[in-house]
């Protein structure tokens, strides 16, 4: 592969692109279908309870350990998130290998500009959430 | 309505599928279709909806964009040019959002969208816009680009006036930031009315585009615990299939084609957003 090239970028970002989403959607289709196994003939309604006074609103585990102690137990809604998670790393990974490949075309103006929405992204995933007023 | 939960994730399942058609050609993400199905259709919270279609539009994104990306009608430059704007704005529409009233922001920017059907329904008849000559930072930031349409011709392009594309895009991120919805419409606007870009680069970059700007505030929905497992599940995997048709789509579509239902979705996300803020449970 010639990083050199132009074409490269194109093929390498869709690649990623595609091995993400491939990859999210079978961890994501395991859950499904352990949900529907486990309680597909239950009523949604005491599913989709949405609790306004607490945090999370759904009551279904949303921490790190939570929801690693839930996929070694083989909780559907475990690997549901944990799919999700990976939807949503797809595209933040995307950004890193721009910023990467530019360095590799010696583009130095768009490895700046990738650099900064990579900031931009990670900072708004990571930090904003814990300062008090976003979002709110 | 009452469903069981196999029913509930069979249906999601199946609209998800049109919503990832409709998304991925129009470059909004499938949201417009999935929050009104959610809310009023199946009585779920707006919330919930909300982490529901942050899911569903990066699902989108990043569905079909493997595909636009890899037979280069995304422009990856103008893309990522316009995430510095993006992504600074959903940071900004975030940190303002507690001190803003959702219901008039949601008033406004339903008008502006409602108003903005106007330039868009004229130049329906166009199919390749006149390209600009290449200039000042369009030329610096190299914001041109060409792609092969099905018949084999060569359409080559050149970006104009790339400041009110930026301004447009930083609205565009604000409005993902303060209310979860909206913002890839501004995108494609953005692109079409002021830079006057191929309206499948517009709809195409923006698809790419709005993957990063709903993963800026994910995390926030996520560890509130608005995405519902459940919801987004069924969401995800349906979107997901119907990205990668639609994808298919575009690429055999005429421009005018790709304008004419951009149009339409315009007008229901501009419907949606009023009703949303005249009290209607949207």
């Amino acid at each position: 592969m010639n990083l050199k090239d132009p074409e490269t970028m194109n093929l390498v970002i869709g690649r990623e692109l595609r091995y993400g989403v491939m990859v999210s959607a079978a961890v994501i289709l395991v859950g499904t279908l352990g949900l529907v196994a486990s309680s597909g003939s239950a009523d949604t309604s005491n599913y989709l309870v949405y609790n306004a006074g607490s945090v999370p609103h759904d009551g279904v585990a949303v921490g790190a350990w939570s929801i690693i102690g839930g996929l070694a137990s083989f909780s559907p809604t475990s690997w549901v998130e944990l799919g999700v998670i990976l939807l949503i790393a797809t595209p933040v990974a995307r950004v890193l290998i721009s910023v990467l490949l530019f360095v590799a075309e010696k583009d130095r103006l768009y490895v700046l500009i990738t650099v900064v929405v990579l900031s931009l992204l990670l900072f708004s995933m990571l930090v904003a959430p814990s300062i008090p007023g976003f979002h709110a | 309505m009452r469903l069981l939960i196999f029913e509930f994730v069979l249906f999601l399942f199946f609209i998800s599928i049109l919503a990832g058609i409709f998304g991925s050609v129009v470059g909004l993400g499938g949201g417009v279709v999935i929050i009104p199905v959610l809310t009023i259709l199946l009585g779920v919270d707006i919330h919930f909806a909300i982490g529901a279609s942050i899911v569903a539009i990066i699902g989108t994104s990043s569905g079909a964009a493997s595909t636009y990306v890899r037979d280069k009608v995304t422009n990856l430059r103008v893309g990522m040019f316009l995430e510095v704007a993006s992504t600074s704005g959903a940071i900004i529409g975030a940190a303002v959002a507690a001190y803003t009233n959702s219901v008039a922001l949601e008033l406004v920017f339903g008008l502006i969208l409602l108003a903005s059907l106007v330039p868009t329904v004229m130049k329906i008849g166009e199919n390749i816009p006149e390209s600009p000559e290449l200039k000042g930072l369009a030329k610096r930031m190299g914001l041109t680009g060409s792609y092969v349409e099905t018949g084999g011709s060569t359409v080559r392009y050149n970006a104009d006036r790339p400041a009110e594309g930026l301004a447009g895009t930083l609205v565009a991120g604000m409005l993902s930031g303060l209310l979860g919805i909206g913002g890839g419409a501004f995108k494609v606007l953005s692109m079409d009315l002021a830079m006057k870009l191929p309206m499948k680069v517009s709809t195409t970059t923006s698809n790419f585009m709005i993957g990063v700007t709903a993963a800026a505030s994910a995390g926030i929905y996520f560890a509130r615990g608005d995405v519902d497992p459940l919801i987004v599940a069924p969401v995800a995997l349906g979107i997901l299939i119907g990205a990668a048709i639609g994808a298919r789509l575009l690429l055999r579509s005429r421009n005018s084609s790709i304008r004419k239902a951009f149009a339409i979705v315009l007008a229901a996300a501009a419907i949606e957003m009023i009703l949303s803020a005249l009290g209607v449970a949207v």
